[in-house]
């Protein structure tokens, strides 16, 4: 009987601690919603220990379905094994693909309207330009122009 | 725009999460969480460092091939290009929500401005007014300021300057000095002159939205054009 108690108590725990570590952080860092630095440090601490603490829960959750074999905690046990899952997938990333390998071509063979925007860089003698309207999808581009290691960002 | 070398370690940047408006990006080397607009690391080990900074310069396509012909662009990526954004977004965006305001008479949130962040102090331009006037003589923190809008009619530079400047109508030249009568480009390199050959002290000069630049920048003034 006590150990029934145990069993439903450390899933329940399981299940309490995978959630909040997976919403907390989505909720407080989301657009069109402002963000006091306190409960930011917060909620980036709760993803910076997250992986630990979903690996505690999902290992919980199994532990107490393996012990007691019943439909429901069983399917209790996926759910948490579910949240450890889409905890590990970046939303922004989702929504705004990675510019994972830059390419580039010369000036002159540009299709680029005249009137577009660009962001502009020269760094050790090298000149590049990176376009406002695909930097304002992809925000963030690893780049290294004249050998100097740069983030472009918009 | 940031360099990302720390401390010898070349850092890897994802996007991380949208931050009042701006981002956070997380590097994959230490899990660190950045602030995107200021550089800085908020949450990770390597929190309070900040990245070094890069200038660079919002330009139109076609004045920065005529400086750089040789130089190189980001080309879109076929499968997320009808994602990216039209060319005329920033009108559009004009008229969407903020979550911060510090409106003020005059001062709208979405408000373009050219902020100047320099000398220790901070001051905000209004774009289209900087536009009208096509070069602006100013102080930030007592040091004499140029804003200098190019050939194109939209790309805008700031420089320290050493003198009274007046903007001329040459091919090559958009602006005289009074001290020297020297021609000087929108690059801030005299061309024809007592001084060609040498270049003003460029100094950063960021298009940003009122909002934005106020949220940051607390004790910011705001330069109104003399009527």
């Amino acid at each position: 009987m006590h150990s029934k108690r145990t069993a439903i108590a450390a899933m329940v725990a399981a299940l309490i601690l995978s959630l909040f570590c997976l919403i907390y952080p989505v909720y407080v860092i989301r657009p069109f919603r402002y963000q006091g630095p306190r409960e930011l440090a917060v909620a980036l601490a709760v993803v910076r220990y997250r992986p630990l603490a979903m690996l505690l829960s999902a290992l919980l959750a199994v532990a107490v379905a393996a012990v007691c074999r019943r439909v429901l905690t069983v399917l209790a046990a996926v759910a948490v094994c579910l949240v450890a899952g889409l905890s590990r997938i970046n939303v922004y990333e989702l929504m705004f693909h990675p510019l994972d390998r830059p390419a580039f071509q010369p000036a002159a063979q540009s299709k680029l309207d005249g009137d577009e925007k660009v962001l502009a860089v020269s760094i050790g003698g090298k000149a590049r330009a990176y376009p406002i309207r695909g930097m304002s999808y992809h925000h963030v581009v690893n780049d290294v122009v004249g050998g100097v290691p740069i983030v472009a960002t918009y | 725009m940031w360099g990302r070398e720390v401390d010898g370690l070349r850092l890897t940047f994802h996007l991380a999460g949208i931050n009042n408006q701006n981002f956070l990006m997380r590097d994959e080397e230490t899990g660190t969480y950045w602030q995107q607009i200021s550089g800085r690391a908020i949450s990770g080990p390597l929190s309070g460092q900040t990245l070094p900074v890069v200038r660079f310069d919002e330009l139109t396509f076609a004045l920065w091939k005529s400086e750089q012909p040789g130089g190189t662009v980001l080309r879109d990526v076929a499968a997320y290009v009808s994602d990216y954004a039209r060319k005329d977004w920033d009108v559009r965006m004009r008229k969407a929500p903020t979550v911060l305001s510090y409106a003020q008479p005059g001062l709208a949130p979405r408000d373009l401005m050219l902020g100047v962040a320099a000398f220790g102090a901070a001051r905000a331009f209004p774009y289209d007014a900087v536009v009208k006037e096509k070069l602006v003589l100013d102080r930030v923190a007592g040091q004499p300021v140029l804003l200098v809008v190019g050939p194109d009619g939209q790309s805008v530079r700031a420089f320290r300057a050493p003198s009274d400047f007046y903007r001329t109508a040459g091919s090559s030249a958009l602006m005289m000095d009074a001290t020297t009568g020297s021609q000087w480009n929108f690059q801030g390199c005299s061309v024809e002159g007592p001084s060609k050959g040498a270049c003003l002290e460029s100094v950063a000069a960021i298009k940003d939205y009122w909002f934005d630049w106020r949220h940051y920048h607390p004790d910011t003034t705001v330069w109104t054009p003399r009527r």
